[in-house]
């Protein structure tokens, strides 16, 4: 015990009166947002930028109630905050969640007209906002209420699932489903090359990184010099490195034309797949070398003891105790390479890029976000998925993760 | 995306650090200076080209604008981040903590593209989305790294300094902050080199820097430009790394011999 807390502290009776601040600002930054920015956006095509309206042209009155009064619930429950309160506010998030695209229905309906077929409804200022402040509460009461995994995954899929089922059936004039609609094709063969890329690259750098790990633990010479080269390609600009492979992948396929056969060229998957693998390697491999050096010499003492051979040693109980911090490496190669590959569609790599370069190129925002919001959602899905992958592998009693502050 | 400082780096033992950073300034100067001059080199790479050499604008302007947008971004983020940081973690904005700590490393797996891509329909074309894309990129492992060290600093240590009278704002600035500086400085290494990748992908959204002539090269076919910039970019990056690498060994002296 420190001093500190042995000194007799004043009770200020008002002191004890301990409102849940973070709930009560976000809740008030809800409010401000829904009130003064514009909820949604109604154009009459898909080049011009449209015109705004607010909460009470969008939704009329009743909407502007009912959604204001469960943020003033919220600030409500905050006051006096009891886990009974953070359940009540918990349903309010989600009620919020489920009604916003029931809300973007009732706007499209009362500010579009049947007479302009091609008018486009998008999200407001607003909208973001209370998106973004609505997952913040989220997170935060999640953290308040300690929820479980499970529950936090069947409650974001039941939102999802309400979601796709207001875009796909009452939402035709929204315009992030109008650029769908138009080049689904493309989006699904965007999405594939996406994924595939992503996920040869990080199978290629499992494969690589753990041989390189491997030999550096032969030999300890080489290990200085490789991370000192990893290091260096780790700071080279994505940009920098797909733009210097178009040259020597050129000359390649020009040489040989086996190569060229097989799709080779300075442009499209090789250069990508190449700069994505040299950017992989560095996450893997320093994940992988920490993650065999940390398994206990006492485990493997005993190991020894029973009689294990060292092939054995190694499949059998060293790598299997360094399984967590492995898959830690894959995590975060993977969230890095699934960014990376947008920027590969620079080169031609395809990809769900290249819906962002042509769309900035077009000015077409609704493309930008048809790339944009699916990248970041692959991000957050694969860092969710293997970390979940990742605790489930952990041994119980050691809950200590390496790298997890800079 | 994360990256992180490790111990091992290029320098030899017999290679004084500070050669590093001095000698990839000097490429990069000799780089900006030099490819105006290099035609023939450069004419190797492409020899049915009309044209070489980057003209549209001097690499040096192009480099300045970079190192403008960067530092504007860095400034932002810096003071930003560490503010925020250290808010949450005193006594009054402690309830906030959880919830920034969880923002920081859930914002880590937000890929820079997709924030620069997300910035541009609010904001328009031009530098302005892209200074706002690196703050809102840049700030996260600044956040995180001042949190980290703010945390990991001894809590007997900050009791003993309190309890030689010490007032809170003297706790902070000549206990807290002197301690954590060297994960304050990683997250600040790993936030501009970051930034400085991100910036030229700025290019797309009309933002003049270093990206330019990469673009130009891949929309042209024309491998000269290509170089021209990438190597550009490179270099800028690599010196700056090796700056923070420097400033780090100096820290970590002074710190141990404190």
């Amino acid at each position: 015990m420190s001093l500190l807390e042995a000194l007799p502290r004043p009770q200020v009776s008002w002191r004890q009166w301990q409102p849940n601040s973070v709930l009560i600002f976000l809740a008030c930054a809800m409010l401000a947002a829904i009130w003064l920015f514009d909820v949604v956006s109604v154009a009459p095509n898909r080049i011009v930028s449209g015109e705004g309206a607010g909460l009470i042209d969008a939704v009329g009155w009743l909407g502007a109630l009912l959604v204001t009064s469960v943020i003033v619930t919220l600030v409500a429950l905050a006051l006096q905050p009891s886990r009974h309160g953070y359940q009540v506010a918990l349903v309010g998030v989600l009620l919020l969640l489920l009604l916003m695209p029931f809300g973007l229905m009732v706007a499209s309906n009362r500010l579009i007209s049947g007479d302009t077929p091609g008018a486009r409804l998008n999200m407001g200022m607003a909208y973001w906002c209370l998106l973004s402040f609505l997952l913040l509460c989220w997170v935060e009461l999640r953290l308040r209420l300690v929820l479980l995994r499970r529950w936090t995954i069947l409650l974001v899929l039941a939102v999802g699932l309400v979601w796709s089922l207001c875009a796909t059936l009452g939402l035709e004039a929204l315009a992030l489903g109008q650029e769908f609609r138009a080049r689904d094709a493309q989006f699904w063969r965007a999405l594939r090359e996406h994924i595939t890329l992503v996920v040869v690259s990080v199978a290629i750098s499992i494969g690589l990184g753990l041989s390189l790990t491997l030999l550096m633990r032969r030999y300890s010479k080489l290990q200085k010099s490789a991370f000192a080269i990893l290091n260096f390609l780790q700071t080279i600009p994505s940009i920098a490195l797909f733009g210097l492979m178009l040259g020597p992948l050129a000359w390649l396929a020009a040489q040989w034309p086996l190569l060229s056969q097989l799709g080779v060229s300075g442009i499209g998957w090789a250069p990508a797949l190449i700069a994505l693998v040299a950017y992989s390697l560095l996450p893997m491999v320093r994940n992988t070398y920490i993650a065999l050096e940390q398994v206990s010499p006492d485990t493997l003492e005993a190991a020894r003891g029973m009689g294990m051979r060292n092939s054995q040693r190694f499949w059998q109980v060293r790598l299997p105790l360094a399984l967590p911090v492995l898959l830690e490496g894959v995590r975060i190669t993977t969230v890095q390479a699934i960014g990376l590959t947008a920027v590969a569609a620079l080169i031609g790599a395809g990809g769900l890029g290249s819906f962002i370069f042509q769309g900035l190129g077009q000015a077409a925002m609704d493309m930008v976000l048809l790339g944009a919001l699916p990248i970041l959602m692959l991000a957050l899905m694969a860092d969710a998925g293997l970390g979940a992958l990742a605790d489930v592998l952990r041994p119980r009693s050691d809950t200590a993760r390496p790298g997890e502050i800079e | 995306m994360s990256h992180r400082v490790s111990s091992f780096s290029l320098s030899s033992p017999n290679v004084p650090a500070a050669v590093w950073p001095a000698l990839w300034c000097l490429l990069l100067v000799a780089c900006i200076w030099g490819f105006p001059y290099a035609e023939g080199v450069l004419r190797m790479l492409e020899p049915d080209a009309k044209e070489v050499v980057y003209h549209r604008a001097s690499l040096a302007s192009l480099l300045g604008h970079h190192l403008l947008v960067v530092s504007v971004a860095a400034l932002i983020t810096i003071v930003g981040g560490m503010l925020a940081a250290i808010a949450v973690t005193r006594e009054r904005g402690r309830d906030f903590l959880p919830l920034v700590a969880q923002v920081a490393s859930l914002g880590q797996t937000f890929p820079p593209v997709a924030v620069l891509a997300l910035a541009v329909p609010a904001l328009g074309f031009g530098t302005l989305p892209i200074i706002v894309a690196l703050v809102l990129y840049g700030t996260l492992p600044i956040v995180r790294n001042t949190l980290g060290g703010l945390q990991e600093v001894d809590k007997e240590v900050k009791s003993s300094a309190i309890a030689m009278g010490m007032t809170p704002w003297q706790v902070l600035r000549q206990v807290e902050l002197p301690l954590a500086a060297p994960v304050i400085l990683a997250g600040v290494r790993t936030s501009i080199t970051i930034n400085i990748s991100t910036a030229a992908i700025g290019a797309t959204v009309g933002a003049r820097n270093l990206g330019d002539p990469i673009i130009a090269g891949i929309v042209n076919g024309n491998m000269a430009y290509i170089v021209q910039g990438a190597l550009t970019i490179a270099l800028l990056a690599l010196t700056v790394d090796s700056l923070f690498e420097r400033l780090q060994e100096l820290l970590r002296s002074r710190l141990s011999t404190a």
